[in-house]
């Protein structure tokens, strides 16, 4: 090959390249840098000032309220993970092992009608089924229960995710199941395995990686949903993106959201990057 | 033979409205190597799986030592199969995997690990134990699937075409180490395949399957020797199959008309009767060549087309006048002093006890 070729092929292929590394530059990396070096700033009467303090980072790194609300998102964005992932796993087995092909085809479609509405909209609608004179109550009352307080609670949080995510982490979990090598389902049985005890001994060992990035993927979703909290939960307990809206809001302490901005990136960070090395870690002896 | 450790009873298997397996009637014995072998979607996969009880009968009965095993669940039996694919577990390593089948039995942890390195260390691959299946080659992984079945100490271990993804100098190896297990274990094989040389190497008796039905139950040799119809006859191959009407019968021998002449045949078993149709054929290495008209009734005058060279062992490929294809098997040094050429002509003749009459179905 020619030196000569060797510049032009690069030449072409950086040209390709340049966008998606501006786009990520401008948009993401940019962004980023500049909240760091906000989180130094100080804020004078309402308003913004550059410096390098590092008064904000000590004032919420010490504030009990800060940390609440960091443990109670974590908490509950866990526990909507665990749920969606529960809930998503008898849907996805059925579609996976008991559903012909052309019937999983449409169920995975309308798994994904959800998505043509917003979120929001979504959301909404969960006022009319939960609040105190609700479908859900109204149901109860003809057996003489209730009525439950269920909008405005932690319960009402995880129906928000719920709606946010499960659909995704359904469909996540149908495919990485419907891929499963039948026969190491059959052999397992051959060898003396009864039906329930596969799911343990083989179908989850064998979509392990993509069982844990359908729970990642709910995990940042729920982890980082303003709604379900600010709509559904009432933000009594404040979850930390309502946190970054109270900060902005009251006294434009923006360098302070920022602090809590990038506390949340890190976690975020820390969990996904763990997650996935869990997932496609390979068992002692392989090469 | 031993008793029969297995029974199929008129067993047929639809699936929708295929009929994968008509009227199954047959038996294996205890301690019998059985190949079943068929052409691709003759059934043969599907009557394994029905013993295996990863498919249920439609219709009849499969009984195992007596038992009707119809509606057993196949973890509730012990008939380990060894899957064409292997069908190892990617996420345990070599030795977990043998242990599995052990574990589900609710072996003890020691118990389980003793067994599965005596069948390792029998197997010869004790020192990869440790080691993943995607780290092993074929005939490792191979022998993984074997002592992850046999660790088990079935009574009948089921084979589904196991050696098809080896190279073939492989294949030759791992048939010498099933037959050698076999005969020590003194166990029920039971080994589906399509391929003839791995069926008539290993087993005691062969059962060829077609369209869902059995073809002929025997030995390797009756099968090659003796086939029961013109399926069998034509799927063994290497054989010239010659069909006519009958001309006379004379005690036990008798006289068929074909296009290719009036020939001889041998009438035992088969009853033959005259005007009607009849066909026969002679294995490919009873055929003699010779270059001046041979004496006797049995012969053709035909012109050679091709060769093929297998080592030691060369098939000639003849046509006669009418043209009807004969093929002859022969030791390459022996036909060596023919000096033969494609579109040479030459005498093809065989012995009257050589001819085998096939049913007619």
């Amino acid at each position: 090959m020619s030196e000569k070729y060797e510049i032009r092929l690069n030449i072409y292929a950086l040209t390709w390249r340049l966008p998606i590394i501006f786009w990520q530059l401008i948009f993401f990396v940019g962004p980023v840098l500049f909240m760091v070096a906000m989180s130094f700033f100080l804020v004078k009467n309402y308003r913004m000032n550059e410096a390098f303090e590092f008064v904000n980072w000590s004032r919420m790194m010490t504030r009990g309220f800060f940390w609440d609300s960091y443990w109670y998102t974590l908490g509950i964005a866990t526990l909507s993970t665990f749920c969606a992932m529960c809930v998503a796993f008898p849907a996805a087995f059925a579609l996976a092992f008991r559903t012909a092909e052309s019937t999983r085809r449409w169920a995975i479609f309308l798994l994904i009608i959800p998505f043509f509405t917003s979120y929001l909209v979504r959301t909404f609608s969960w006022f009319v089924i939960l609040s105190e004179n609700g479908v859900v109550n109204a149901v109860l009352g003809y057996v003489g229960l209730g009525p439950f307080k269920m909008l405005n609670t932690d319960f009402g949080t995880l129906v928000g995710y719920m709606t946010l995510t499960l659909p995704l982490v359904v469909i996540l979990q149908t495919v990485t199941m419907a891929n499963i090598d039948k026969s190491l389902i059959e052999a397992a049985r051959n060898l003396g395995c009864s039906p329930l005890r596969t799911i343990w001994q083989v179908i989850i060992p064998l979509s392990k990686t993509g069982l844990i990035i359908a729970a990642i993927f709910c995990f940042i979703l729920s982890f980082g949903d303003f709604v379900a909290p600010f709509y559904l939960g009432g933000s009594q307990e404040p979850t930390l993106p309502i946190l970054i809206l109270d900060t902005t809001k009251s006294g434009q302490q923006w360098p302070r959201a920022a602090v809590v901005a990038i506390m949340m990136m890190v976690t975020l960070f820390v969990i996904a990057f763990t997650g996935i090395a869990l997932a496609y870690r390979k068992g002692k002896g392989s090469k | 033979m031993s008793k029969p450790l297995v029974i199929f009873d008129k067993v047929q298997k639809h699936f929708g409205s295929f009929v994968a397996v008509k009227g199954l009637d047959f038996e294996i014995h205890q301690g019998e190597f059985l190949a079943i072998m068929g052409p691709s979607g003759c059934g043969k996969t599907t009557t394994l799986r029905m013993l295996a009880g990863l498919e249920a009968p439609s219709v009849g009965e499969i009984r195992l030592n007596g038992r009707v095993m119809n509606d057993v669940a196949p973890h509730e039996r012990d008939t380990p199969l060894v899957w064409q694919s292997l069908a190892l577990f990617p996420f345990l390593t070599a030795r977990e995997n043998v242990e599995f089948g052990l574990k589900m039995r609710g072996v003890s942890k020691a118990e389980r690990k003793q067994r599965a390195i005596k069948w390792l260390d029998k197997m010869g691959i004790l020192e990869f134990e440790n080691r993943h299946i995607s780290t092993l080659s074929g005939g490792q992984r191979q022998r993984v699937a074997l002592a992850r079945s046999l660790v088990m100490e079935p009574q009948i271990l089921l084979l589904d075409e196991p050696l098809s993804a080896l190279d073939a100098h492989l294949v030759i190896r791992m048939q010498a180490v099933l037959t050698d297990l076999q005969r020590e274990l003194g166990i029920t094989f039971v080994y589906v395949t399509h391929s003839q040389s791995e069926a008539f190497a290993m087993a005691d008796r062969v059962i060829i399957m077609g369209k869902g039905e059995i073809g002929q139950i025997g030995t390797p040799k009756e099968i090659y020797r003796a086939p029961a119809n013109r399926f069998v006859a034509e799927f063994v191959g290497r054989n010239n199959i010659l069909a006519g009407k009958v001309k006379s019968i004379d005690g036990r021998s008798a006289q068929i008309t074909t296009p290719s002449g009036i020939f001889t045949v041998p009438t035992n078993e088969v009853q033959l009767l005259e005007g009607h149709k009849a066909s026969f054929v002679i294995s490919a290495d009873l055929m003699h060549i010779a270059t001046e008209e041979p004496s006797g009734t049995n012969k053709a005058f035909c012109k050679l087309i091709s060769e093929e060279f297998v080592g030691s062992m060369v098939t000639l490929f003849l046509e006669d006048a009418q043209g009807h294809e004969f093929k002859v098997q022969m030791q390459e040094r022996e036909l060596s002093k023919f000096d033969l050429h494609s579109g040479d002509e030459i005498w093809l003749s065989w012995d009257v006890q050589s001819a085998h009459v096939l049913n007619e179905s």
